[in-house]
């Protein structure tokens, strides 16, 4: 077992217990029943996703700062590993209106806006795939990643900002029994890691293709100073 | 429940399946490298 197969099996291990502790454990939602148990997981892998984007968003900061390709890698890793969450994010939630609302869609403002989150982060992903790899595709990148995350506090917000079918922040406003707070923030805590271990596995994964196809670190040339003119 | 295990296989499937596609492309370009 390799070093990236311990952390991954670390990673699936904690998401087991997590698992447990949402059937096990937490209590069932009076009103809702057992669907609610969604809730758990739907969330954690929004928080997570906001982590990735946060991720590309800083890569590509330090990219057009610096020309760092461990910045850009870390923007590609954070973007695939976004879009996989934002994608469960998604899926989950829907699996959760049926039954809740009576539909799996709605056009409210968290949905919308997350959709437009997982539309934004798919495209920075399709054009660093169709780009030619290189200095052009990372600064385009760079741009996409930076301005797209300004959707992130949108999602966040708009459930607070408009007036929302999806129901508005229940855990600062403290509106969790302890038992269901407790299972909620050991769940955030294992999909964060998980989150880390498949980005860090998607940034090796990155590192080893720009070696395959030769691309460097920019080589700063550092050119010597012209003598001083002898008076 | 249906809803609920639906949801949970769906993220079983995709957090599960994009680990293991990550484990074997790293596998295989570590192995090339």
């Amino acid at each position: 077992m390799n070093r990236a197969e311990r952390w991954a099996a670390a990673a699936v291990a904690l998401m087991l217990v997590a698992g447990a502790v949402i059937f096990l454990y937490a209590p069932t939602d009076a009103l809702q029943g057992p669907v609610q148990r969604i809730f758990y997981l739907h969330v954690s892998a929004a928080i997570a996703a906001y982590g990735c984007f946060a991720v590309v968003l800083l890569g590509g900061i330090v990219y057009l700062r610096n020309e760092s390709l461990v910045a850009d890698r870390c923007a590609r890793a954070g973007a695939l590993v976004g879009v996989v969450l934002t994608t469960v994010t998604l899926v989950m939630g829907m699996l959760w209106a049926k039954p809740i609302w009576g539909t799996f869609w709605t056009w409210d403002a968290r949905l919308t806006s997350t959709l437009v989150l997982w539309i934004i982060y798919a495209g920075y992903l399709l054009v660093r795939r169709l780009a030619e790899p290189g200095r052009q595709a990372a600064r385009i990148g760079a741009v996409v990643g930076i301005f797209g995350f300004v959707d992130v506090p949108v999602v966040h917000f708009s459930v607070t900002w408009w007036r929302t079918q999806h129901p508005g922040p229940i855990i600062v406003n403290d509106a969790l029994p302890a038992q269901m707070l407790a299972t909620f923030l050991l769940t955030m805590a294992c999909t964060l890691i998980l989150a880390a271990v498949m980005v860090w596995m998607r940034y090796r994964i990155e590192t080893l293709m720009d070696e395959k196809q030769h691309i460097a670190e920019p080589v700063k040339v550092v050119t010597a100073r012209e003598p001083e003119p002898v008076p | 429940m249906s809803y609920l295990i639906l949801a949970y296989a769906f993220a079983i499937a995709a957090l599960g399946g994009y680990l293991v596609w990550s484990l074997r492309e790293l596998r295989d370009l570590e192995r090339k490298h």
